[in-house]
């Protein structure tokens, strides 16, 4: 039995922030069910972001604007455990599947709104994308070490969608526990804005004024002269001295050890007070040496390292036969796409085996097998379909995911 | 009342992840103890801590010695949770694995997070969090200012795993309702950064052009990159083609490039053309001031950001994000050892049963007198436990 077996989730949402969330419950054992509109979740065509926040769940594609669409997706609402989606402001209320008329057809249920902005304020009216929460909690600042001169720097993984989208399921879960405990479901939500300001929660004030907190170098190297980046003769090589014996035991690798005893360097504070000329020291040192040798020299003496990999875009993780025998690789074949390898399991369980079990579906895959569950006929859903009000992939499927 | 209320939780974490994954429990009514070694966790002044080890109580236990185990042994008697990073087999070895304390209190749910699965060959490497970040690949997707792998500011691993942690708690907890037993829950460092893998690392044998392109890595970094703009005063701003509404003048027009085309027409210029018109775009931009650029976009519901330092977000300067503000994100905690404190606020938010904040971080030990007293140990009995001298 997977740890949330048994539990619903109807996932309205579209693009990331949305449907990662529900995603990762249906890794961890929940049965997703994704409602899409009848022309597909706007994020399909982009490709790879589209896959990697979709497995595992079943898609019904149906136009909710419609009277008889709306109905389904009360119906879906119904039996749902949690309800998640990432609209816009009002947009959730005016389709009539906002929290009053959940509540109205599901007194108990969970029920998550993941915004860009929030729920009230000055921008809760809008949507965004990703950059802007970049931008607004200082991770674009450090990133590029802006301090130094440099442009500030976008990260490429898309770090506040996910954020987002993993606050609401700790948000989902805490109030589903509650659920189950007192039998009372509830409103929750997170946001875009408020997953980054997490990923830079170190910042700090005191008195007003900002505390130092470890800052890039302007080569985008590292945080300190012990836990950084040094390019080498034929690579790279990320260090982590972090002890007093990892620094002396640094030092004589790099034969220098009288770098350990000169006074400039002798304790943590100093080596970050001097940071630029110890840095400028040992960066000569390692450029006189190969990656593989000093990593190896490193692990002897007992320095934390590691040589950093080019996995040629994940393919050396998603292929690694350790990875593989662990469950962190997804595997299944799509009908388009064909075979698929993704990141797997994430969280594992003891006494609740793997979950993770199905391609990302097509627009509507589903729909026929949900809307048999919800008591529909062949005739009621064929005159659906003729009527636009739901979808399902026929020979002439236009999707290219 | 927090969503959690009963839940009591026993913090053997360090570092960020483990600290951070539970103060998301803990501030949605879970009871945390925080177990520190004798003299405290080591990792106090480090950046962040202050945040990521606040609404929680603290007590010292030395582990090593037989009266600590036995006051631990009953701590998770009382135990929903127990959280630790241990690498794997350390906890094992000091008589703390799961195994073990499973026979103790079967409800128990037990999660680990070292920074590599137990049985990986990288399982008894250091875990820091810039190492998983070069062994796990990484470094080498992002680009930057130069070739090469680009140390990530952010803690990524940690920051992947800090949303692990409290997601396959809760899932063992709802998973407890029915079967009333408790289990053991895995994740690691190396697994927090594949979470972020979702948009990138997707391999497939027959893939239609457009599939690779929207988050290619490129030197220039690409993308979303070319949405940041410089403003006067060297200030930059992160622009956005979607903001949910409906634009009531162009971007370009409010920059004063009324001949400018349109976002589509735009797109589909030979791309020398688009090269020259992002320029005069780029040097537009360098005539405006940010504050009334950010202001006059909004305005015409264009989706802008300043890129700020997330202590100016905070309001170091003056002047905190409004959204921020609005969202209660920015919050003051009087912090035993810093005095008052501008931090993140709480950024789940449950309507019935509201988090909130539940103090600062403890000092080491501080409650141990609270904690230990209540399981009938004496003064000098709580000494002992809390490492004696040693501390």
């Amino acid at each position: 039995m997977s740890a949330l077996e048994g539990v619903n989730v109807v996932d309205f949402g579209q693009y990331l922030a949305g449907p990662f969330g529900p995603m990762i419950m249906g890794d961890l054992g929940a049965d997703v069910i994704k409602v899409e509109p009848v022309h597909g979740d706007g994020m399909r065509l982009a490709g790879k972001p589209f896959f990697g926040c979709q497995r595992g769940k079943r898609s019904i594609a149906v136009d909710l604007k419609s009277p008889a669409g709306l109905e389904i997706g009360l119906e879906l609402i119904a039996r749902a455990d949690i309800v998640h989606h990432n609209m816009t402001a009002g947009v959730a209320n005016k389709l009539g599947i906002g929290y009053a008329d959940a509540k109205r057809v599901n007194p108990d249920v969970v029920y998550c709104n993941t915004w860009a902005y929030g729920l009230e304020g000055p921008l809760a009216h809008f949507g965004g994308l990703d950059p802007l929460y970049q931008a607004s909690a200082g991770l674009e600042y450090e990133a590029g070490a802006a301090q130094t001169g440099n442009d500030p720097l976008y990260y490429r993984f898309g770090m506040c969608d996910a954020a987002n989208a993993m606050l609401s399921v700790v948000g989902s879960l805490a109030a589903l526990y509650h659920q189950r405990v007192t039998g009372e479901g509830q409103e929750l939500w997170t946001s875009l804005m408020d997953g980054a300001a997490v990923y830079a929660s170190d910042a700090l004030l005191v008195d007003g004024e900002a505390v130092e907190r470890p800052r890039l170098d302007q080569g985008l190297h590292g945080i300190d002269s012990c836990y950084r980046l040094y390019e080498t003769q034929d690579g790279w090589i990320q260090i982590a001295a972090v002890k007093e014996s990892e620094w002396v035991a640094l030092c004589g690798v790099l034969g220098v050890p009288e770098l350990a005893e000169d006074a400039r360097f002798a304790v943590a504070s100093l080596r970050r007070e001097n940071r630029t000329e110890l840095e400028t020291l040992l960066a000569a040192r390692f450029l006189t040496r190969t990656s593989l040798s000093t990593a190896y020299a490193l692990d002897d003496a007992g320095v934390p390292n590691e040589v950093p990999v080019d996995t040629h875009g994940g393919a050396l993780v998603l292929n690694d036969a350790d990875n593989a025998r662990l469950g962190m690789v997804a595997e299944y074949e799509h009908p388009i796409m064909g075979h698929l390898r993704q990141f797997g399991e994430l969280v594992q369980f003891s006494d609740a085996p793997g979950h993770i079990d199905g391609a990302p579906p097509l627009v509507g895959q589903h729909t026929r097998e949900i809307l048999e569950l919800l008591g529909r006929d062949v005739a009621t859903m064929d005159g659906l379909k003729s009527d636009g009000v739901i979808t399902w992939p026929g020979d002439d499927y236009p999707w290219i995911v | 009342m927090g969503a959690l209320d009963g839940v009591r939780i026993l913090d053997l974490s360090w570092g960020i992840a483990g600290p951070l994954g539970v103060m998301m429990l803990a501030e949605q009514g879970a009871d945390v103890v925080k177990v520190e070694p004798p003299g405290g966790d080591p990792f106090r002044a480090y950046s962040g801590y202050a945040v990521w080890n606040r609404s929680r109580r603290s007590v010292t236990i030395d582990l090593k010695s037989p009266l600590g185990i036995e006051a631990f042994g009953k701590l998770v008697d009382d135990a929903d949770v127990l959280v630790e990073t241990f690498r794997p087999g350390v906890a094992d070895r000091l008589g703390i694995g799961y195994a073990e304390l499973a026979v103790r209190n079967p409800r128990l749910v037990y999660l680990s997070c070292p920074g590599y699965p137990e049985g990986h060959r990288l399982a008894d490497r250091p875990g820091y969090d810039a190492l998983v970040q070069a062994s796990s690949g990484q470094q080498w997707e992002q680009p930057g200012w130069r070739m090469g792998p680009i140390f990530l500011h952010m803690p990524m691993p940690s920051m992947g795993a800090c949303f692990l942690i409290p997601s396959g708690i809760l899932a063992a907890l709802i998973q407890r309702v029915e079967t009333g037993r408790g289990q053991h829950v895995r994740t690691s460092l190396f697994q927090g950064a594949l979470l972020y893998t979702t948009q990138i690392w997707q391999q497939v044998e027959h893939a239609p052009a457009p599939f690779h392109d929207l988050m290619g890595k490129s030197y220039p970094p690409g993308v979303h990159q070319q949405f940041l703009f410089e403003c006067a005063n060297q200030e930059w701003v992160h622009t956005s083609v979607m903001s949910g509404l409906t634009p009531t003048k162009s971007q370009d027009a409010l920059l004063g490039l009324d001949d400018a085309p349109d976002p589509f027409a735009f797109m589909a210029l030979p791309p020398a053309e688009r090269e020259a018109f992002t320029q005069r775009r780029r040097e537009a931009y360098k005539l405006h001031d940010r504050a009334e650029l950010v202001a006059e976009f909004q305005a015409h519901n264009h989706a802008i950001e300043a890129v700020i330092t997330m202590e100016e977000a905070l309001g170091g300067g003056g002047h905190p994000h409004p959204q921020l503000v609005a969202n209660g994100m920015v919050a003051t905690v009087e912090d035993p050892e810093l005095g008052p404190t501008t931090q993140i606020g709480v950024p789940i938010n449950l309507h019935s049963t509201p988090g909130a904040i539940k103090g600062p971080q403890p000092l080491p030990g501080q409650h141990n007198d609270e904690i230990l007293g209540a399981l009938g140990y004496s003064p000098d009995a709580i000494t002992t436990i809390a490492g004696g001298g040693r501390g």
